[in-house]
């Protein structure tokens, strides 16, 4: 069987040079561009906060309580998709599509709650026009969003991918899986610092 | 799991259970000690430092531990640190603007620095009496 035609060969190849997979390094550098954009945001948000003449305090005029639920649920989310890693690793279909469902649920009950906390601010009349603070607090917690969309997007194609023969046994799938992972990772530590920048400090 | 089967001969990283069970110990309590600082009414100066000191070790827990960067391949690590790099280099003087010159953008301090173009709110108040005088 030629290179070509075998997947671990394809699996183990280092065009870089370097042991990393091209797929890696791709998300990896896909990451470095996300870091840039949220790295722009987090720096209007503090020259917009450093300038204004008056800030309010997110417990006055935010959710705290359903921010802090929130924040366990995507600190939770991040330990369920490494489970699913472990388990995509160990080649246990079935641990994989427990703990990939459950990244996914907790996925969709982040947006829920976020939902929530939407829905009673734009029931108030609150909005991006209402104020600088409700401009960037939008901006930032709408974007998180959208990654979070994206993000429930690729692991259900994932736990999709698991339950066909071929994608679970094809060797580059445990790579897709820890690339979803990375991402996944990823838009936890972006809620991380959007947690105590926008709700409590 | 040996470490002869296809998945360890390549760069995936070996998963450690146990470890990702303290980590998530580690960030729950971490999440209560970032609640816990915004509830002490501590000097906004020294609430921001904490707050975002505890930010980084939960963000490099994250990112160590369960994005595997403790002993990920140097590739990755050069890239993430000239993207560390370019973050600096393009923030800090936006930052600079209002934290080291003592500028502001809040409309009472450019009225300070600029009296002469800038509407204030008399200026505005003018406006709205003489509108015909008021174009630039």
């Amino acid at each position: 069987m030629s290179q070509a035609q075998n997947p671990a060969a394809i699996m183990n190849n280092q065009d870089t040079h370097s042991g990393v997979t091209n797929a890696k390094l791709g998300v990896w550098l896909f990451l470095a561009s996300e870091i840039m954009l949220f790295a722009t945001l987090f720096t209007s948000y503090i020259v917009l906060r450093m300038a204004s003449t008056s800030w309010p305090w997110g417990w006055d005029v935010l959710n705290v309580p359903l921010a802090t639920l929130n924040t366990v649920i995507l600190i939770s989310s991040s330990v369920t998709i490494v489970m699913a890693y472990a388990k995509a690793y160990d080649k246990d279909k079935g641990g994989f599509q427990k703990w990939m469902a459950a990244t996914i649920l907790l996925s969709l009950g982040f947006l829920v709650v976020k939902g929530f906390e939407y829905g009673h601010e734009f029931g108030l009349g609150i909005g991006p026009h209402t104020s600088v603070f409700y401009a960037i607090y939008f901006t930032m917690t709408g974007l998180h969003g959208i990654h979070i969309l994206g993000g429930i997007a690729v692991n259900a194609g994932l736990l999709y991918m698991s339950t066909v023969d071929g994608h679970w046994r094809n060797p580059l799938f445990l790579g897709r899986v820890e690339g979803a992972g990375l991402y996944w990772h990823f838009v936890d530590i972006v809620w991380i610092f959007l947690f105590p920048a926008l709700y409590l400090l | 799991m040996s470490a002869d089967t296809d998945a360890a001969k390549h760069d995936e990283h070996r998963p450690n259970v146990a470890l990702y069970v303290k980590v998530f110990a580690a960030l729950m309590v971490l999440t209560l000690v970032t609640v816990a600082i915004s509830k002490i009414h501590l000097p906004p100066a020294q609430a921001v430092a904490l707050g975002l000191f505890v930010a980084l070790i939960k963000a490099g827990l994250v990112g160590a531990l369960f994005m595997h960067l403790w002993g990920e391949n140097k590739l990755i690590h050069k890239a993430l640190w000239i993207t560390v790099g370019f973050a600096v280099v393009l923030i800090l003087p936006i930052i600079d603007f209002v934290l080291i010159s003592g500028r502001s953008t809040s409309p009472m301090a450019v009225a300070d620095q600029h009296p002469a173009g800038h509407d204030t709110d008399k200026d505005k108040a003018g406006e709205a009496a003489e509108p015909m005088k008021a174009g630039h």
